[in-house]
């Protein structure tokens, strides 16, 4: 196994610039996520660790090894795609046989190692079958098997999950993070799919437009964002925002007042700002009836999702927040609400830089 | 098979009799051919007392006796042969040449090759005819003496020449069935260690077959059917010169040249009834998703 650090990577296509320099390492045995939203770069990222795209400028290293120059067979990658890319004229073993018959394996080696690599992902029954006559699940642990076979130093996904049905891509979900940890080997996984990202990732660096804003683990990205988009792309339903000013001691958020949280205090008087982006999670609140102290509001509409319900709460005519409540609690359309954000969760961003205060 | 099913019973009755009104001259045509060649005298004067059925006329063209009348005859099989080896040799540098230039306009970057595709498209304009005295100039120029080296360059030379014909639009054809094949196949090929001419012989030709069959027998019927290249460069005949020659003879037996024309259809019929079930078996049951 060995760690992936990447420095200063810029990759450009004619003139538009996919990544915009990038550095993050991987850690040895990591798991690493790279979310982002369709377009942003995640998955040139991907292609340039596994070879296929060459940095326009920046290097690549596996351990200390510079490997940028490197074709993608001499650095021992296995990446599964997000459309699988099973070769549909060959069958399963042959598939998964390929990167070892280009290897010049022996026959028997072959032999044993796909059905080694058959057996611990379950197809070890399909091996005589064509890709097309798999379902969609079977299909993707062929492709992971492919990928595994030739025991490569670091494992690539790219959106593997996301040809999968939703229940099968929770089971597959789970599977795939104890599969790494078994086999201990170096991931990098690439998804839009935040909950995924939460779910499975050792660390998860959140990528825009080519450039990493934020990398940590889970708890970190969730409850620390440093930037406004990461709160907003973390989470269903994602972090709230809304406009707020500072008046001394007290925020003004449309028609309510509520003291400044005590971790922002120092951070305010420090950077003498009046406007801000007023940000909380929709699980760190509480729906009151009645007015209160807190964000006042009327109820807008109200979701049951049979544990808990979503309560979308109009703070002004154009701006509503989600928030969690009890299933118990019943509601009307147009009630009047309280809503009181947990002081700890609070978040508050610069309105110019979308920052987090604290990281300003 | 499936449709969208608009029209109604009646209509479908009425296009279908339309469409079997417009094929029925190609249809009737062949039609005459085949009877002709069972007959002792033609039938195209379609009056039934010119229909006198023998099978004279096939058991001369097996026989190799194809010129009676004239006193001379001439083996049927070894223009077969002739034929048979132009039509391969034009396939198999089509096949070869289209394949590889596809594949290279497909996924390859390289400078000139916006250019070198609009070229291609520029030849392919260009009839055969209007190039031939070019093409005959060059062969006169590079013609070895020896008659026996004169004979197979001249086999050479007729499949270059016209082969060269059929790959603009064979190359075309090709680099469309390569954009459609997504990238990660190839990429999935690299990744697992392959070369890329491996990736292209093991990954991306096997799954292109059907459009590989179809220029086959595109390349195949044109050099089955040419006459003007074969007639111009060849020193054999073909069995399309052989008909040619024939045609207006005084004392042509024009029956056994029907027979002669309808023997020269068969391969034809023969090499797409194996073909047409690969060729109408595009890109489905590949990939799912």
């Amino acid at each position: 196994m060995v760690s992936v650090t990447l420095e200063n990577i810029t990759k450009k296509f004619g003139k538009f610039i996919a990544l915009n320099n990038i550095s993050l390492k991987i850690q040895e045995k990591e798991f690493m996520a790279l979310l982002g939203p369709s377009g942003s770069g995640k998955s040139t990222l991907l292609y340039t660790i596994a070879g296929i795209y060459k940095p326009t400028s920046g290097k690549v290293y596996f351990d200390e090894r510079d490997v940028t120059e490197l074709p993608p067979k001499d650095r021992n990658v296995g990446l599964v795609f997000q459309n699988w890319a099973l070769y549909p004229h060959m069958r399963v073993f042959k598939n998964i046989a390929f990167p070892l018959e280009l290897k010049k394996a022996p026959k028997e080696e072959i032999e044993k190692k796909v059905k080694e690599v058959a057996k611990m992902l379950h197809i070890d029954h399909l091996l005589e079958r064509y890709p097309w006559q798999l379902s969609g699940g079977q299909q993707q642990r062929v492709a992971i098997a492919r990928a595994l076979v030739k025991e490569p130093d670091v494992l690539l996904l790219d959106e593997p999950l996301s040809n999968l049905d939703a229940l099968l891509r929770l089971e597959v979900r789970a599977e795939l993070k104890r599969l790494q940890k078994e086999l201990g080997i170096t991931a990098v996984y690439v998804t839009h799919d935040q909950a995924e990202a939460l779910a499975m990732a050792d660390r998860i660096a959140i990528i825009r437009e080519g450039k990493i804003l934020q990398v940590g683990e889970p708890d970190e990205v969730y409850y620390r964002p440093m930037h406004k988009f990461v709160a907003g792309f973390l989470g269903s339903p994602p972090m709230n925002f809304i406009e707020a000013e500072i008046e001394g001691e007290m925020l003004r958020i449309y028609q309510s007042r509520i003291p400044v949280p005590g971790q922002y205090k120092e951070i305010i008087k420090k950077l003498n700002i009046t406007e801000v982006l007023f940000g909380f999670r929709p699980h760190d609140a509480e729906v009151v009836k009645g007015e209160r102290e807190g964000i006042r509001g009327e109820v807008y509409s109200f979701e049951p999702l049979g544990k808990e319900q979503i309560v979308t709460v109009a703070v002004d005519s154009d701006v509503v927040v989600k928030v969690f409540a009890s299933e118990r609690e019943q509601f009307r359309f147009g009630e009047k609400v309280t809503i009181v954000p947990n002081e700890d969760k609070i978040v508050l961003f610069d309105k110019k830089t979308e920052k987090a205060l604290e990281y300003l | 098979m499936h449709d969208i099913e608009t029209i109604s019973k009646k209509n479908e009755m009425i296009i279908l009799l339309a469409l079997i009104l417009a094929a029925s001259p190609i249809i009737i045509t062949y039609l005459l051919l085949i009877l002709s060649s069972f007959s002792e005298e033609m039938f195209t004067s379609l009056s039934l007392s010119s229909f006198r059925p023998t099978v004279v006329n096939w058991i001369n063209v097996f026989k190799g006796k194809t010129a009676i009348t004239g006193g001379i005859t001439v083996n049927i099989w070894h223009y077969t042969l002739t034929t048979l080896l132009v039509a391969l040799g034009i396939t198999g540098l089509v096949v070869l040449i289209s394949t590889m230039a596809g594949y290279a306009l497909s996924r390859m970057r390289f400078r000139g090759r916006k250019k070198s595709m609009i070229f291609l498209l520029l030849l392919h304009s260009f009839p055969g005819v209007s190039l031939i005295v070019g093409v005959y100039f060059m062969y006169r120029l590079t013609l070895p003496a020896n008659p026996l080296a004169l004979r197979f360059y001249s086999f050479l030379y007729v499949i270059l020449a016209r082969g060269a014909l059929e790959i603009p639009m064979s190359v075309w054809l090709m680099k469309g069935f390569f954009d459609s094949i997504p990238w990660e196949f190839e990429w999935s090929g690299i990744i697992d260690g392959a070369s890329r001419i491996k990736v292209w012989k093991d990954i991306m030709v096997p799954l292109i077959k059907p459009g590989i069959m179809a220029i086959a027998i595109f390349a195949f019927l044109a050099g089955w059917g040419d006459l003007i290249y074969v007639r111009t460069f060849l020193i054999d005949p073909t069995l399309a010169t052989y008909i040619e020659s024939n045609l207006e003879v005084e004392f042509t037996h024009l029956p056994l040249i029907a027979a002669v024309g309808t023997f020269y259809l068969l391969p034809t019929i023969i090499f797409f009834i194996l073909a047409h079930q690969l060729l109408l078996k595009t890109y489905v049951g590949g990939i799912k998703g």
